[in-house]
């Protein structure tokens, strides 16, 4: 009876609600019609910026980025976005968006595997497309991911997607590009007696890890894939690492241990390093650069490790490692909440020292380049994918972000999210209290007609 | 067989000693011998300030029957020459734990179930850290060993403590003798002793330093209470408490600041206690000295940190490098400043550390007769036992010590120390055979033997062609000498002998296994300059850097003073009905805002060029956690007695680094880890100044709440579910329940109050709880709410509760979902306190949206954005622009959220939050628009202040890394030197928001 009662009255309410539009807007279609966007400011990405000029993109392909008097208009249906920016759609490396919708309820956790070696853990399969964060990161530019896998010594393979699919096979950018290895922690002697036998315990613990990360990578380094009896996974998955086809991302973040890492990777016969965190990258920046190591630094809305340091030290490191000559990019240091931000962390590096669009390129085609999607992704240029943001203001600096159009690969994607759709909610509701109270007399003379 | 004859050897031996042990039946004949001993011509030091030179000392039963320079030695005395010896009185230590059972801190596991009550059983008080029954002489059990050590260093009477639990009952004092326990113990209850650590007590509460102090003033209460009303309860705690503070009560604080907060509750209740100190207290001189504390300072002076690995060595902060330079200066600097000190040898791991470290502490400008004095007649009289210990004079114990030399000489040993009138030898007179030898091993004589070091434990150097470092041994008549043929070799010259006259002979082995015979002859002592050398190296190390405020990394050695500052030509961000003034003028003077317009001019004022440039007020951030030791006393679902404000440390140098991004006023919040938190403290940062001076003056109180998950434990692991409340349900409860109670509370003291003098004679006062006190403070408006809150129902909730038990609330902090019920919010005339964006952490965060600050700002609820992030705070001007993004806010009202609304919320907002005359001078002068990304503060003025200056900021970057530098290459010197080094050690303190349940500074053992 009770049950009965309760279905009566959601059937009730489904009938009398207001169609709402679902919470997660439905992927774009692909794109139909060659269009041009003109009249903006283009910053492209590779630092360059052009005033009043126009972009046109076809079947998802940029095929004009240049001045508006240079674009050939016929064709092209035209939108005028003047006095705005035009902007390569932002890149978060280093995320776990899409892989999780509640930090704090496990259930909503899928970066997280058990054991301590994953290589073989594929992180693509578990993105899910229908999170409600996802659309509130696009609304600020930020339009393709790295979905990286979280914990243990080897945490598994991420893969880049963008983010507006039906589904993750839809969404790959660039599927299994990297696997990502959290070098172990350097451990210190704290001189507390009462420390010693913990910490004893910890060092074989690391000396172990190590051993292991060693036959791993050497048994890697010689497996074939099909040519033995029996299948290995885990090595299979690695042989990428060796002919250059597999990123091999090193989460570190102390000096030694940036060092430490590179060179075991190197001395393993990994082609491709990339080191993520990397707090002290300035510090080992001679190492980095004579080694060719690109740097993801996540430390920038963060506190100097060191009351020692300058108040300063992570606003101003991006400057530093662009002075210093490291190719890098930024990120936002696994924050889901965080995610929507990136923008405004490549401007707290240009207030702190960067150039503008060098800032830009920090969290676009540095990370394009880093990730190996460059050829498709990460700037404003012809025959690359169309994927792009215009802003009415600085994208950089959240008191002109504007998010007006975001393009990825040609579809113009819906801006809508769950929190805009939550605030007409109840901004509405406030505007009618306030418009049955306010006018009391525009009411009584109403009510005289 | 034989084991019975050791054993009746000893007793025969032990019975040989005893002097007063009436009530005890002896087993044999009676063996009491006077001890009538007289030492004559030694130079005696009847106390710390007199030394009689040839004098003689007499001492009969244990006691000093007479001592000076013409007194006759008595018939039948043992007469000892001492000749060129010193005798002062036996050492007094006010701090061991000598012969105490050891206390073993277990902490629990954080993931075990709670303890909620005490495990105690019998009538004892409710929390286990409070053990004042606990009375040291009972547990007190002779330790030979420990007692040895001791003596070693001169100690013939010790304050025995047991270390253990908040209220630590009484201690004892008692004798290095090793006689029955009956005749040693000098005073059965010499003090009562505290501190702000539970011990051994694993129950839950306190399990913050608030709470260790709300416990300790709550016990005071209860137990004036119980004294006054025995008839209500039987407390056996509670009356050994009331009975032990008629002793000079002793506090155990671990740092500096524990001082100053031990003091605190001392002053509340009447007491003036005796400091346990740590070592630091010069930090924080005058703060401590006006606590007129007697402190007893430990010798525990760090050593050098192993700085060789540039790399590791960042690991070593300012603070402890130069606190390894300073420590040895503390009683200096404290008594120099009228610091009553004594000393103890109790933190030191190693107790042969004792002698050295405090002629170290005198070499660092202690004079001796103030260091003599605060190990005599400072604990002597601190402890009521001055007529017992500390001096020699007629009547005194028989406590002395005999030495070679004056005490405090670099090579003094002490040979003997006498306790209650019995002998123990401590050392030989060692024999000097420092000095230049000229070796003649087999027909080679080209080699000589540099003997250098102490007498007791002499040094070698070989020199020949190569100067070679060698080990040399001197054991009563013989010796043995080893060394490398030469500077690269590995083979060693190994060489046995004896002392011949003032040379030394024998025979020895060299390398190719053929004997040789070998004289060294002495040739002449340690030269003069080998002396000098060694005099100038320790007075260059004595040399140390200037002090700095705080002690911590930007601290300075003068703090920035107070200016007339003139900023023209700015952008001024009033918000006050002029808005915001393009090429407008703002000056500062006294303190406060002088004025703000055009064209003003003011001929004392500093100038400052405002051109292209912003002003706004200082932020004003309503929830951080900064600059806290502590942040939640989760452990009860109320606790409204704990305070912040007890917790504040001054030198977080988060505060410098908001400073840095323009935040001039914090709130400083409990956690959220239970419904009724603890009382807020709200600062200003000055950075530089004490914990006391940083609280903003008659600021009105607030509390923090909380509701949803944290409080119900949601997050807190499985073991997590035995506290109530464990729903939003229950939440209720705790809220109407705690009210409730608080208003018969009330009323029980009203009616109290009401009666008349003669009827409140009759009448047993209530209890007063200082829990309910807070809680009625919020129904009188005199204590003001800010709620942790996310969800629309809670929040109702407590709007409802409020109504309901005739309190309001004050501020929602969080308030993820405020926009859903804005509307009764602003019916309630509640503020908020939000974040710009963050939602996605947990379930009731899940619909939090960017658009709810300015839903609440347009709904007319006064609206603010805050950090409860240590980071975030550093950009809170660009949190507040996100709403402008968002919602289409305003930017002035976007910036009032940051600056007027939180003023508002913590009703500062007569004072601060705006720019306008009158006001006071926290104001920021920004090198671009305020809300921008791309804004930084040039200045920050807190009262008129320049706390942060960017310019001096640079030049305070460039002398850190100079001093650091200094004091690297002093640590390489003296490692190179030869002394001991620890390494690098690194503790992290952590961020801390209100979530977390415990803050304590964690040892980190990874290198980041």
């Amino acid at each position: 009876m009770k049950i009965h009662k309760r279905y009566i009255s959601a059937l009730v309410a489904l009938l009398f609600s207001v169609p709402v539009m679902a919470q997660v807007p439905a992927p774009a279609p692909k794109q139909s019609k060659p269009m041009l966007l003109k009249g903006a400011t283009l910053h492209i990405g590779n630092g360059q910026v052009i005033e009043n000029a126009a972009v046109g993109f076809e079947n998802g392909k940029i095929t004009y980025a240049g001045p508006q008097s240079g674009a050939n208009l016929s064709g092209y249906e035209v939108v005028d976005v003047t006095g705005q920016h035009i902007y390569p759609g932002l890149i978060q490396p280093n995320a776990t968006l899409g892989l999780n919708e509640v930090e704090s309820v496990r259930a909503t956790i899928d970066w997280r595997e058990i054991g301590d070696m994953n290589p073989n853990v594929r992180s693509v399969i578990a993105y899910n497309t229908d999170s409600d964060i996802i659309p509130t990161v696009r609304a600020n530019g930020v339009l393709m991911t790295q979905l990286t896998p979280v914990g243990g010594t080897i945490s598994g393979t991420s893969s880049i997607v963008q983010l507006d699919a039906w589904n993750w096979e839809d969404a790959i950018v660039k599927a299994d590009e990297g696997m990502h290895l959290n070098w172990p922690s350097m451990l210190i002697e704290t001189g507390n007696s009462r420390a010693d036998e913990r910490l004893k315990r910890m060092a074989e613990e690391r000396d172990k890890t190590m051993l292991e990360l060693e036959k791993l990578f050497r048994d890697a380094s010689v497996y074939k894939a099909g040519k033995h009896n029996s299948e290995n996974l885990k090595l299979a998955s690695m042989t990428g690492l060796f002919d250059g086809s597999r990123k091999l991302y090193i989460h570190a973040n102390y000096g030694k241990e940036i060092i430490e890492g590179v060179n075991f990777a190197k001395n393993n016969g990994v082609k491709d390093i990339v080191v993520v965190g990397a707090r002290d990258a300035v510090a080992v920046s001679d190492f980095l650069k004579a080694n060719n190591v690109s740097v993801i630094y996540s430390g920038v809305h963060a506190l100097p490790s060191r009351a020692e340091e300058d108040v300063d030290m992570p606003y101003k490191t991006p400057y530093l490692l662009h002075k210093a000559g490291i190719p890098f990019a930024l990120d936002y240091d696994l924050s889901i909440h965080g995610t929507r931000n990136l923008p405004f962390i490549a401007g707290t590096a240009a207030a702190y020292g960067l150039d503008k669009e060098q800032a830009l390129a920090a969290v676009s085609l540095n990370t394009a380049k880093i990730l190996g999607i460059e050829k498709q992704a990460g700037s404003v240029e012809v025959g690359k994918d169309a994927t792009l943001v215009v802003s009415s203001g600085d994208l950089l600096d959240m008191r002109t972000n504007n998010v007006t159009y975001a393009f990825i690969q040609g579809r113009n994607v819906d801006l809508n999210n769950k929190q805009k759709v939550l605030y007409e909610k109840f901004d509405n509701k406030y505007k009618k209290q306030q418009q049955q109270q306010v006018p009391a007399g525009a009411t009584s003379s109403s009510a005289g007609k | 067989m034989k084991k019975i004859l050791t054993i009746a050897a000893c007793l025969a031996f032990s019975a040989g000693g005893v002097m007063a042990q009436e009530t005890f039946p002896r087993n044999g004949v009676y063996d009491e011998r006077a001890g009538l001993v007289a030492f004559t011509n030694a130079t005696v030091h009847t106390d710390y300030k007199t030394a009689i030179p040839n004098a003689t000392l007499v001492i009969r039963n244990g006691k000093v029957e007479a001592v000076g320079a013409n007194v006759k030695v008595p018939a039948g005395a043992v007469v000892m020459d001492a000749k060129g010896k010193h005798i002062y009185p036996g050492l007094v230590d006010m701090f061991s734990d000598y012969g105490l059972p050891e206390v073993k801190v277990e902490r629990r596991n954080w993931r075990a179930s709670p303890q909620l009550e005490s495990e105690k059983q019998g009538a004892y008080n409710w929390n286990q850290a409070i053990r004042p029954e606990t009375n040291a002489v009972e547990l007190f059990k002779i330790d030979s060993k420990q007692a040895a050590e001791l003596r070693k260093q001169g100690f013939g009477t010790v304050l025995a403590v047991h270390r253990d639990g908040i209220a630590r009952g009484t201690a004892a004092l008692v004798t290095l003798a090793e006689k029955r326990e009956n005749e040693v113990v000098l005073k059965d209850k010499a003090a009562g002793a505290l501190s702000f650590e539970k011990g051994t007590s694993k129950q839950d509460y306190p399990n913050s330093l608030m709470g260790s102090v709300a416990l300790l003033r709550q016990t005071y209460l209860d137990a004036q209470w119980n004294a006054n009303n025995p008839q209500k309860e039987q407390n056996i705690s509670l009356t050994a408490f009331t009975q032990a503070n008629n002793f000079p009560q002793i506090f155990e604080a671990d740092n500096k600041l524990n001082v100053l907060r031990a003091d605190k509750v001392g002053d509340e209740f009447g007491k003036q206690y005796i400091m346990k100190g740590a070592g630091d207290e010069y930090q924080m001189l005058p703060q401590i000295k006006a606590t007129n504390a007697p402190v007893i300072l430990s010798l525990d002076f760090p050593a050098a940190y192993n700085v060789e690995d540039p790399f590791d060595a960042r690991r070593v902060s300012l603070e402890d490098m130069k606190h390894w330079e300073m420590a040895p200066a503390n009683a200096a600097l404290l008594q120099k400043a009228g610091v009553t000190i004594a000393f103890t040898a109790h933190d030191l791991k190693d107790k042969k550390d004792f002698l050295p470290n405090l002629r170290k502490a005198v070499k660092y400008g202690l004079s001796e007769e103030e260091a003599l004095k605060a190990l005599t007649a400072t604990p002597a009289k601190l402890l009521n036992a001055e007529s017992m210990v500390g001096s020699l004079n007629k009547g005194m114990l028989a406590n002395f010590i005999i030495t070679t030399d004056n005490l405090f000489a670099e090579d003094g040993l002490i040979l003997e120390n006498w306790v209650q009138g019995e002998q123990y030898k401590i050392s030989d007179v060692p024999a000097d055979y420092r000095g230049v030898y000229t070796l003649k091993l087999g027909n080679d004589t080209g080699r000589k033997l540099l003997v250098s070091g102490t007498a007791e434990k002499p040094e070698l150097q070989v020199i020949a062609k190569d100067t070679v470092k060698g080990n040399i041994s001197i054991k009563g008549n013989l010796v043995t000498i080893s060394f490398a043929e030469s500077k690269d070799s590995k083979q060693s010259i190994r060489l046995s002998g004896w002392v011949a006259d003032k040379n030394l002979q024998g025979e020895g082995q060299l390398p190719n296994a053929s004997s040789v015979k070998w004289v060294a002859a002495y040739s002449e002592a340690m030269t003069e300059k080998e002396k000098k050398d060694r005099a100038k190296k320790e007075e260059m190390n004595a040399a140390i850097g200037s002090m700095i405020y705080p002690f911590q990394a930007f601290g300075q050695a003068q703090l920035p003073q107070q200016e007339t500052i003139l900023i023209k030509n700015a952008t001024v961000w009033t918000n006050e009905k002029e808005g915001k003034l393009e090429n407008a003028d703002v000056l500062i003077k006294n303190g406060k805002i002088a004025k703000v317009g055009k064209n003003l001019s003011d001929s004392g004022a500093k100038v400052v060029d405002g051109t292209g440039k912003h002003v706004t007020p200082g932020i004003i951030d309503e929830h951080s956690h900064i600059a806290l030791d502590g942040v939640n006393e989760g452990t009860q679902a109320v606790t409204s007695e704990v305070r912040m404000a007890d917790v504040v440390d001054p030198e977080d140098i988060n505060i410098y680094r908001q400073l840095a991004g323009g935040v001039t006023t914090s709130q400083l919040l409990h956690g959220s880890a239970n419904p009724i938190g603890g009382q807020s403290a709200i600062v200003k940062l000055r950075w530089g100044k004490s914990a006391e001076e940083m609280l903003v003056e008659n600021a009105d109180g607030y509390i923090k709440f909380a509701l949803g998950e944290n409080v119900k434990q949601s997050n807190w692991g499985s073991t997590q579910t035995i506290r109530f409340p464990q729903s939003r349900m229950g939440v209720e409860q705790v809220f109407v329940d705690a009210f409730t109670r608080a208003k018969e509370y009330e009323q029980a003291h009203k009616n109290y109050n009401k009666l008349s003098k003669r009827e409140k004679a009759k009448t047993p006062a209530p209890r007063r709880d200082l829990e309910l006190e807070a809680l009625v403070e919020i129904l009188n408006e005199k204590r003001f709410i800010t709620c942790h809150s996310y969800v629309q129902s809670e929040i109702n909730m407590l709007m409802n509760v409020a109504d309901e038990m005739g309190f309001k609330v004050n501020t929602f902090t969080h308030i993820l979902e405020g926009y859903k019920v804005a509307d009764k919010m602003k019916e309630h005339g509640v503020g908020g306190s939000t974040f710009a964006d963050w939602w996605a952490y947990k379930m009731e965060v899940k619909d939090a949206i960017p658009q709810n600050a300015g839903i609440m700002n347009q709904l007319g609820i006064v609206t603010a954005i805050n950090s409860d992030d240590a980071e975030m705070a550093r950009r809170l001007n660009q949190e507040a622009a996100k709403s402008v993004k968002y919602t289409g806010m305003s930017e002035e009202d976007a910036l009032k959220m940051v600056t007027l609304n939180p003023a508002k919320l913590l009703h500062l907002d007569d004072r601060m939050g705006s720019l306008k005359t009158g006001k006071d001078a926290d104001v920021v002068l920004w090198n671009d628009h305020p809300l921008s990304i791309y804004a930084k503060p040039l200045k920050t003025f807190v009262d008129g202040v320049a706390y942060y200056d960017l310019e001096r900021d640079e030049q305070m970057r460039k002398e850190l890394e100079k001093e650091r530098m200094r004091l690297v290459q002093k640590m390489l010197n003296e490692k190179s030197g030869g002394a001991k080094t620890q390494v690098p050690r690194s503790i992290k303190a952590h961020v801390v928001h209100c979530e977390d349940v415990q803050h304590s500074e964690e040892e980190s053992y990874f290198a980041y």
